[in-house]
């Protein structure tokens, strides 16, 4: 069984191994898309700041041309010297202001102002176009137009962003500053439309820590602000933050803030980039992201996998076969034998391992079943010496003297052991008194596979005694009649002696026979029993005879 | 209640001789160039600014009219009394946007123009929390310790107003050419520092008994870049 432990465990290896690989493997992809996403939101940042400054400039551009219209220049002119009608001056820019720009929602205004060279507003159109003849030479795009720039801004107020483009408005000559004009472009929602649509990505717009226009997740931007302000260094340093993960209800977003340029800066108003996070790399988001698409032929590697899954299969089969299944047979056909009287006992050198062990167990618990007294007979099974003791005038076989038939050295008939070891039972083998059955007949079959269960003729004459207190047993069957039975005994005996190497000489079946009678009488007398059943046993070394009363 | 008039001329000499013979007065002044980007009108600046072509474009004032040189001398001397500045809101703008001021002193917000602001001290918030100021609204602050505050409209961020609360009377504006003198100085030790557009952009130990011109040369928004010194006087 080792190479099989060794298997599975190479097998549970390899597993663990693969389930670490299917696991760890997406872990770079999943960093790599999560970078290709980061960039990719430093691209869209970067083509939103070139959008915004392409579009500032258009606005520039607009408003710039706009002030060229000669009705609106010699108007703030005639403003900025005090000559005429601040009301008909008004109403003159606010009608030309209206011819020219009929919708000024549709062109993404949402504000346009004219003011003389002081500052102050002559005309409005758009938001607050009632109003004027305020000052808004503070504002610093407007005061930078009367100095004769052309600029932008942006402007956060009211809870709204605006960019603003300011021109000069010069004299019909051109040599000088007659007033400004100035552009709102609406900064809300059609705007952050309009990046997603060029960027491909979700915009929201946010003035002094709330959102001002986004086109997802609205509602669970609220957290976003302070997780920008933890990168104030970075905004001020390179003007963007990095890509930072965020959480908007389920999705995992990557996010990238940049701040407006202008006044709007210093009013934390912002604009940002929204891209997805790839999935986790987790087992259930792992799970919860393939799809059928993956598991089809072409994509996954079912043959290989498929292989390699019946490779170790087979070779796991195999070994258990080989180191399982295989011995267990021999093992059984063994004991198939053993339990035919083929052989003696389990040749435990023939298998390794645990079987090996198993067969020496089996071996050892038959010994030990060979010399187990039988419970319910105190006689079953004992030297015939202990048997009939003195009474019977002398030793019941005194086959040592030379020449005799029973000449079996003094030794082969020890006198028994008083406790402990009892001499081995005859061919019944009854089991041992916890679990042994009556014991008449001796020879009843007993269980099948247990040591009690091997037939008297199983202990083959080959097989060597282990030790020196091991002793064989030649048994005989039960159901002969006494000049069979003497006659298989006396067989048994010859055979036993010539294997255990000691003289036959002298012995012949009838005085065999003769002294059978004579002790079989003996006995019978002695424990008023039926009849006396011998048996051929080894005994250090030596062939001795065993004698069983038989009661019933 | 009035001070007799002896009584005044009294304390007034007491002080003249009391001041040791060992202290003399002289003048500090030089020069401060600051950054290029700091002749420009504007804070905060969009993504164009360009010329007309046509007309010359005007550049004056810039963040040279916001600046102010101040010392701080180790020895304890007079602070300017405490007295009340209105500042004037309105044109989207605030006049003055520079005030200096003795300790104890009170600005006040006057808005005289046609929209709300919302000013407070960004730096200091517990000095001066955001509060509204309606059109025609006035808002008073009181500024007891010296140091430099910038008050600014959060609606409309380019209205900035830089308070300065000094503790004695060695300071100086600039000119259009960035010069400033500060007269009287007694010799000694003492810290040269320059505020410019809402915070303190330079500071310097100098000796007040050398007598020579500084030259000061402050650039980036951090403040202190490089130092020259001309030869004295």
């Amino acid at each position: 069984m080792f190479l099989s432990k060794i298997w599975f465990i190479l097998v549970a290896l390899v597993a663990g191994l693969a389930v670490t690989v299917a696991l760890v493997a997406p872990r770079p992809a999943v960093q790599k898309l999560s970078t290709l996403e980061g960039q990719r939101l430093d691209r869209a940042q970067y083509a939103a700041e070139q959008m915004l400054k392409v579009d500032a400039h258009k606005w520039i551009d607009r408003v710039s041309k706009l002030g060229r219209d000669a009705i609106i220049s010699e108007s703030l002119d005639s403003a900025s010297r005090g000559a005429g009608e601040i009301n008909v001056i008004h109403k003159t820019v606010q009608d030309r202001f209206n011819s020219l720009i009929p919708d000024l929602a549709s062109g993404g205004i949402a504000a346009l102002a004219a003011v003389d060279n002081k500052g102050r507003v002559i005309a409005r159109a758009g938001e607050n176009d009632k109003e004027y003849g305020d000052y808004v030479t503070g504002a610093e795009v407007v005061a930078d137009a009367l100095r004769g720039y052309l600029s932008d801004d942006v402007w956060g107020m009211n809870g709204r962003l605006m960019r603003i483009a300011a021109a000069p408005v010069l004299s019909k000559g051109r040599d000088r500053i007659v007033g400004a004009l100035y552009v709102g472009a609406e900064t809300g929602d059609g705007f952050v439309e309009r990046l997603k649509k060029n960027l491909d990505v979700d915009v929201a717009l946010f003035l002094r820590g709330k959102p001002v226009a986004t086109t997802a997740y609205a509602g669970m931007l609220g957290p976003l602000p302070d997780l920008i302000a933890q990168h104030a260094q970075e905004i001020e340093k390179v003007k963007r933050t990095p890509a930072i993960p965020f959480t908007a209800g389920n999705d995992q977003l990557l996010v990238v803030a940049a701040p407006f340029a202008g006044q709007a800066g210093q009013q934390q108003a912002f604009y940002v980039l929204f891209g997805k996070q790839p999935a986790n790399a987790d087992l259930p988001a792992l799970l919860k992201n393939t799809s059928s698409d993956d598991l089809k032929w072409g994509r996954f590697p079912w043959i290989p996998l498929a292989g390699g899954v019946l490779v170790a299969l087979v070779i796991g089969l195999l070994l258990m076969r080989n180191e399982g299944e295989k011995p267990l047979r021999r093992m059984r056909a063994d004991l198939k034998q053993l339990a035919r009287g083929d052989i003696f006992k389990l040749q435990d050198l023939h298998y390794g391992g645990h079987f090996g062990g198993l067969a020496r167990d089996i071996n050892a618990a038959i010994e030990r079943y060979t010399h187990a007294p039988s419970a319910p007979s105190a006689m079953a099974g004992k030297d015939l010496n202990a048997i009939l003791g003195d009474s019977a005038g002398g030793k019941a076989f005194d086959l040592p003297s030379p020449g005799s038939a029973f000449a079996p050295p003094p030794p082969a008939f020890p006198p028994p052991p008083p406790s402990g070891f009892p001499p081995p039972p005859p061919a019944g083998f009854a089991p041992p008194p916890a679990f042994a059955p009556p014991p008449p007949p001796i020879f009843a079959p007993p269980p099948p596979f247990s040591a009690a269960s091997i037939p008297p003729h199983a202990f083959d004459a080959d097989i060597a005694p282990a030790g020196p207190e091991a002793t064989r047993v030649v048994a005989s069957a039960d159901d002969v009649d006494e000049d069979t039975h003497f006659k298989n005994i006396f067989d048994d005996f010859v055979a036993t002696k010539r294997e255990c190497g000691e003289s036959i000489t002298g012995l012949t079946l009838d005085k065999f026979k003769d002294k059978l009678r004579g002790n079989k009488d003996a006995l019978m007398s002695k424990h008023q029993c039926r009849t006396v059943r011998f048996a051929v046993y080894v005994k250090d070394g030596r062939a001795a005879l065993k004698a069983t009363p038989i009661r019933d | 209640m009035s001070r007799p008039l002896s009584a005044s001329f009294v304390v007034a000499a007491a002080l003249l001789f009391a001041r040791p013979a060992r202290v003399q007065a002289g003048t500090v002044k030089g020069v401060v160039h600051l950054a290029d980007e700091a002749g420009s009108t504007r804070l905060y600046q969009g993504y164009w600014r360009l010329e007309n072509g046509n007309v010359p474009v005007q550049s004056s004032g810039g963040a040279k009219a916001e600046t102010v040189v101040v010392l701080e001398l180790s020895r304890d001397t007079h602070a300017p009394a405490a007295r009340t500045v209105t500042v004037e809101i309105g044109g989207l703008d605030a006049r003055p946007r520079l005030v200096i001021l003795g300790p104890g002193s009170v600005v006040e917000l006057k808005n005289t123009g046609k929209v709300t602001h919302e000013f407070s001290t960004p730096e200091t918030p517990s000095l001066m929390p955001v509060e509204r100021l309606m059109p025609g609204g006035l808002r008073r602050q009181l500024f007891n310790a010296p140091g430099g505050y910038l008050i600014r409209c959060s609606e409309y961020p380019h209205i900035a107003i830089s308070a300065i609360v000094v503790k004695s009377s060695y300071f100086s504006a600039l000119d259009e050419k960035g010069n400033f003198s500060i007269p009287d100085v007694p010799d000694g030790k003492a810290t040269l520092k320059i505020w410019t557009r809402g915070k303190w952009v330079y500071e310097e130990e100098i000796d007040t008994t050398k007598k020579e011109a500084l030259s000061i040369k402050v650039s980036g928004p951090k403040g202190k870049e490089t130092k020259d010194k001309d030869s004295a006087e």
